[in-house]
């Protein structure tokens, strides 16, 4: 029964699903033009995934593989179109990021005092740029909260439920309903490894809407799909 | 009447759809062909001669830079503008270097009408 509730609030029709997607890749696009032009390296991207599902189901789709700590910079959106995204890193691989924007020599105790820092300035330029192509085409107008740096288990840091109960009272003024669902989208990348083998790094983008926020979007993809 | 054929590859039905409205609006004399991966674009192109071709990069098989050069090597005198939302500056010096177009997404009339403009159509 629960998976057919999901279906039914969370119904897109193929064509919008593949307009979904098609608008997450020119938002990764957009964060991949940025993120590569700081660590001067090529950004390859996945094709990206859209998924309609429960916590539960979200975070066990995230968290698979993903054994070790993750660090992530969680912007979340609000207005006429609220949502939450995550640039996503296994640990190593954020101070990977940070020794690259930084400096190659500098010691492992300085760059961890950086590393929050750093990956704030940087998830904020990314995050930006991606919620910026990502809604080119809607006619929704949204502000950013602060950037807020995440670090621990992938359990802890995929705690979906939190992130959208976060939105949900900046909307709302109230908790989210335990039966609340989720829309994710979400796109890997990793760095061209062709010069610099230890300086490779991968992440994902992950994109996290409620119910209220995808009527919305369901609104604006037929507005937009009505136009061609 | 012109008897010129232009095709679009994209995994996106959106990103064909804007392509074909942009057709059938600004150039109704064009013949339009529409694939959703490389395998596709060169079985339709197998028998076929085609004048201008609209490329995406990121699709699930081929990537647009593996089939302009595999449709390149079959037809070298077509005009193949890669159409992607990877705008990397090594995305755009490796499909210039090869001499394809670089068309940042989402494609429209007045992106089509540069390219009309650069193949002296």
């Amino acid at each position: 029964m629960e998976k057919v509730e999901c279906r039914r609030v969370f119904k897109l029709s193929a064509l919008e699903e593949d307009a979904l997607k098609e608008f997450f890749n020119m938002g990764l696009g957009m964060a991949a033009d940025s993120l590569s032009q700081m660590v001067d390296n090529e950004v390859l991207l996945s094709l990206p995934q859209l998924k309609i599902v429960s916590y539960e189901e979200a975070t066990a789709h995230l968290v698979a593989n993903q054994k070790e700590k993750l660090v992530a910079v969680r912007q979340n959106f609000i207005g006429e179109l609220s949502g939450t995204a995550l640039l996503i890193f296994p640990g190593a691989e954020s101070l990977e990021l940070v020794r690259t924007l930084l400096s190659d020599d500098m010691p492992l105790d300085i760059l961890s005092e950086l590393e929050q820092e750093t990956l704030l300035d940087v998830g904020n330029v990314i995050l930006n740029a991606f919620l910026a192509s990502f809604t080119q085409m809607m006619s929704v107008e949204f502000d950013f909260e602060a950037a807020e740096f995440l670090k621990g288990s992938s359990e802890f840091l995929l705690n979906i439920t939190s992130h959208l109960a976060t939105q949900q009272r900046a909307i709302m003024g109230d908790s989210v309903a335990d039966d609340e669902r989720a829309v994710l989208l979400m796109m890997d990348f990793k760095t061209s490894d062709e010069e610099k083998k230890q300086h490779t790094l991968s992440g994902f983008v992950v994109l996290l809407f409620t119910r209220q926020a995808m009527a919305v979007l369901k609104k604006e993809l037929e507005t937009i799909l009505g136009q061609w | 009447m012109s008897n010129q054929t232009a095709i679009i590859i994209d995994d996106s039905s959106l990103a064909r759809m804007m392509v074909r409205k942009i057709f059938a609006t600004s150039m109704a004399d064009w013949t339009l062909l529409e694939a959703a991966n490389g395998d596709e674009a060169l079985a339709l192109m197998a028998d076929k001669s085609v004048d201008l071709a609209l490329v995406d990069f990121n699709m699930p098989g081929m990537n647009g830079i593996d089939l302009a050069e595999r449709m390149m090597e079959t037809a070298p005198s077509m005009s193949i503008h890669l159409v992607t939302a990877n705008i990397q500056e090594r995305m755009r010096i490796r499909a210039e270097s090869m001499g394809l177009g670089f068309i940042k997404k989402p494609i429209n009339a007045a992106k089509v009408a540069e390219i009309m403009k650069h193949i002296g159509h």
